[in-house]
């Protein structure tokens, strides 16, 4: 009994960096993904920059054809997930495609082809939208194209939780592997850019530049400025597979599944509990599942996303869980390079904390500068660090109250 | 170590044709329709104006009228009906451990309507006035969120959007969450509701029927759209044991597969590797099963291949198999939760719901589909089958409990 969960591939699509070498080097060097937007027209928008992956040509990734049907978010995916299974060395035939499955994160992966849709209906007459494109509104066609490209036919699931849906998905994952439904899962996450939801976040206010429209929007996770987020877009896929599994192929092992936690916070509508005790649920719980106690935790891969009360709660908790330890460990959040990408965030902080654990470099907290009192852990800032680390907690908290922590960690067989 | 078993204990069901398993099941069996004329949006430029939308429900009547306008109407239809599980499963809440209650809803649309109102402001008036209330209420993981935060549970969480399989999906985990140790008590099922995007998204692609949705007729013209919820509430069997509680029915398993072919058109070798994969990991023999709730669409194509993939897994054996979606049309990602609601009852009652509006026989779906009227026979085990777009198959297995001599309802 007892089944081991390793990562054997690595695919990233990102503000940052497209392939996972190119997304750690960037990462480490302190560079940050946000740039004017040129997806849509942001003329009468007072926030106009935006984690825009502006290089991204799937064609050079994915090759020239049948392309033509897919919408971004869709292609995306299927570039993130190409590069992870190149990245795997992993060639699905009828020997494993049984045991093989898809679990994706994303939750509005679809919302453009959505409104889109709905949009011509409505302008165009309902007798006049193109059926082609319908497939494309269902909140599960990233992940079913992944099966339909690579053939992959075990399962295929979609899991739509918010800002947690990435690490959710990976749960999921698993599980399945745990429970002996599959050797390998491809493991998603994917949110785009789009100016749907772009202005759901607009419009709520969530966005930095909104409130105070004299300073440029900023992306400065646990820094005393921080007032909301950057949007940003982008896709993840991790290779998953049974340990045993991937001992006999000889396939490369980056790290090991070593526990995940989630746990629902009921907090008012659409507001982080200021107890935090969802996330402080989620960290304990993935800790026991890891058979691990806090301090033998190197580093905290953070939520935290430059809103007030988010990032304020999370180190409260880190406080509470950690002790006095937590002064000791490094708390990192990639988000003030990548924004937030919602659904995508978590697989992006699992990748970066990949990279800190095989290249043995602690990427920084960047845009770090004014120190807030409440706020006050080692978070890394600025500069990349070199530093050994073996043990990662990566922390993904939605506001819609599902919070998720996973523990990954250097791979020992 | 053993695996836990685990069972069903609380049905809730929203539906066009009654809220609440009594009502729903006794027209169910009396094979009345739950489909109209629609008038949630303006059909008055599309093809097709008929649909199973639901006309009798009073979210207020499960909610705080406070409440009811923080929230669009899947997940209204979530709480309802998970009310209704609750209620029925006599659980009292209050004496379990919150954490361990998890909540997995499947849908396909979401709140779609209030992605349809944003987009209807947002053609009339311009994008700047699109109201932030509406924005708020769109986010597909917000169903599962209301629910839990109405009932104040704490345990994992999701919302799966596997299209027209959702609800087999969110079941099937629930029923893994219970064998990892990870929930004690899963509120588990699907909740759609009527959308323009996909009443349209059919319609254009010649999918949808007129005024009657005819699976495994002759001459069936397609689907028809519907909208509802159904939750199980599913626990150990050794929980529903020690409170004496009534047992709809134990989970044996599920199985899921994807053909990996095309977004739109079923693969009858993926479905009946599915149906095959489930039988082999319950062991369950094709003899043993006596009812199959089918998928049943009412399209050509869906019916087609998966008369043909039973007939691939099943042989010359007649099983039954009845397709409700004839009187609700295609509930989306509720559909397949309805149906496992359905697959339950019929359990307990003995009973298997008829497929309506059947009145020509298909020589390429010749099976025994319990044409028009429901069928007195004793269940014991039941496969939900439940398809979605992009080839996702997913097979759900039920078996009559035997524990139940003592306990009366």
């Amino acid at each position: 009994m007892g089944k081991r969960v390793v990562i054997t591939g690595i695919g990233v699509v990102s503000p940052i960096g497209i392939g996972k070498n190119e997304f750690w080097k960037n990462l480490f060097a302190g560079q940050s993904g946000f740039r004017d937007i040129t997806l849509f027209d942001t003329k009468d928008l007072k926030v106009k920059i935006a984690g825009e992956i502006t290089n991204f040509n799937p064609k050079a990734i994915l090759g020239e054809k049948g392309l033509l049907d897919l919408d971004r978010a869709t292609l995306l995916l299927l570039s993130a997930t190409k590069l992870a299974l190149e990245d795997a060395g992993l060639k699905i035939d009828e020997s494993n495609t049984y045991r093989t499955g898809v679990s994706v994160g994303t939750t509005f992966g679809s919302l453009h082809s959505i409104s889109k849709f709905d949009r011509e209906s409505l302008t165009e007459g309902p007798r006049y939208v193109n059926p082609i494109i319908f497939p494309n509104t269902v909140a599960n066609s990233p992940a079913s194209r992944i099966s339909i490209k690579f053939q992959i036919k075990g399962f295929n699931s979609t899991i739509s939780t918010g800002m947690s849906a990435a690490l959710d998905a990976i749960d999921y994952a698993n599980d399945f592997i745990c429970l002996d439904k599959a050797d390998t899962i491809v493991a998603g996450a994917v949110e785009d850019l789009s100016m749907q939801t772009f202005l759901g976040f607009y419009k709520l206010n969530y966005l930095s530049g909104l409130k105070n429209t004299s300073a440029a929007p900023l992306s400065c996770p646990f820094d005393n400025r921080r007032n909301g987020i950057i949007f940003s877009e982008g896709a993840t896929t991790l290779i998953l597979q049974d340990e045993e599994y991937a001992k006999k192929t000889g396939t490369v092992v980056y790290a090991e599944i070593l526990g995940i936690g989630s746990c629902f916070d009921p907090a008012k509508f659409y507001k982080y509990n200021p107890k935090g005790y969802g996330m402080k649920k989620a960290m304990k719980k993935a800790l026991k599942a890891a058979g691990l106690f806090p301090k033998d935790i190197d580093c905290v891969f953070a939520n935290a996303n430059s809103t007030k009360d988010a990032d304020y709660i999370e180190t409260k908790v880190i406080k509470d869980l950690f002790d006095e330890y937590a002064y000791k460990i490094h708390v990192i959040a990639v988000k003030s390079a990548l924004g937030e990408s919602f659904s995508v965030s978590g697989g992006f902080a699992t990748i970066a904390a990949l990279g800190a654990l095989t290249k043995g470099i602690l990427p920084p907290t960047i845009n770090y500068k004014e120190k807030d009192k409440n706020c006050d852990l080692e978070y890394m800032p600025n500069k990349a660090r070199n530093k050994e680390v073996s043990k990662i907690m990566i922390n993904s908290f939605g506001p819609n109250g599902v919070c998720t922590s996973l523990i990954i960690g250097r791979y020992k067989s | 170590m053993n695996k836990r078993r685990v069972v069903v204990t609380g049905l809730g069901v929203i539906s066009s044709i009654g809220t609440g398993k009594k009502i729903f099941w006794d027209n169910l069996i009396l094979g009345k329709s739950g489909i109209s004329k629609v008038d949630a949006f303006d059909t008055s430029r599309h093809f097709n104006h008929y649909g199973g939308q639901i006309r009798d429900f009073e979210p207020s009547n499960f909610l705080e009228k406070k409440k009811v306008k923080l929230m669009g109407r899947a997940s209204h239809f979530a709480i309802a009906a998970t009310k209704l599980a609750i209620k029925d499963s006599d659980l009292s809440f209050a004496r379990l451990n919150p954490k361990k209650i998890s909540v997995l809803i499947g849908t396909t649309g979401g709140e779609a309507q209030e992605i349809e109102k944003m987009d209807a402001t947002w053609v009339e008036k311009g994008k700047d006035a699109v109201d932030r209330w509406s924005i708020i209420q769109y986010p597909v993981s917000n169903i599962s969120s209301n629910v839990a935060m109405e009932l104040k549970v704490k345990g994992v969480n999701r919302v799966f959007t596997t299209a027209c399989a959702a609800g087999n999906y969110a079941i099937g985990y629930g029923f893994d969450l219970i064998q990892l140790g990870k929930a004690d008590t899963v509120i588990a099922g699907g909740s759609d509701a009527f959308s323009y995007i996909s009443f349209t998204g059919f319609s254009q692609l010649s999918a949808m029927a007129q005024e009657e949705c005819q699976p495994f007729d002759k001459n069936r013209k397609g689907m028809l759209v519907g909208e509802g919820s159904a939750i199980l509430i599913l626990e150990t069997l050794e929980s529903a044991l020690s409170r004496n509680a009534f047992i709809y029915a134990e989970i044996l398993g599920y199985g899921l597969s994807c053909d990996a072919t095309h977004m739109t058109n079923p693969s009858v070798d993926g479905i009946a590797k599915c149906i095959q994969n489930v039988l082999a990991k319950t062991g369950i023999s094709a003899e043993g099963v006596d009812y199959i709730s089918a998928h049943g669409t009412g399209t050509k194509n869906n019916d087609k291949s998966e008369c043909a993939a039973i007939k691939k897994v099943f042989g010359e054996k007649k099983v039954a198999v009845s397709s409700i979606k004839s009187m609700l049309g295609h509930c989306m990602g509720a559909a397949s939760a309805i149906e496992a609601a359905s697959c339950c009852l019929a359990i307990v009652n003995s009973v298997i719901p008829p497929t309506i509006n059947y009145k020509a026989p298909d020589p390429e779906c010749d099976i025994d589909c319990v044409p028009n009227k429901a069928r007195k026979q004793k269940v014991n085990i039941v496969l939900n089958n439940a398809f979605a777009f992009g080839g996702n198959n997913s097979c759900l297995v039920f078996k009559r409990p035997n524990f139940n001599d003592k306990i009366q309802r």
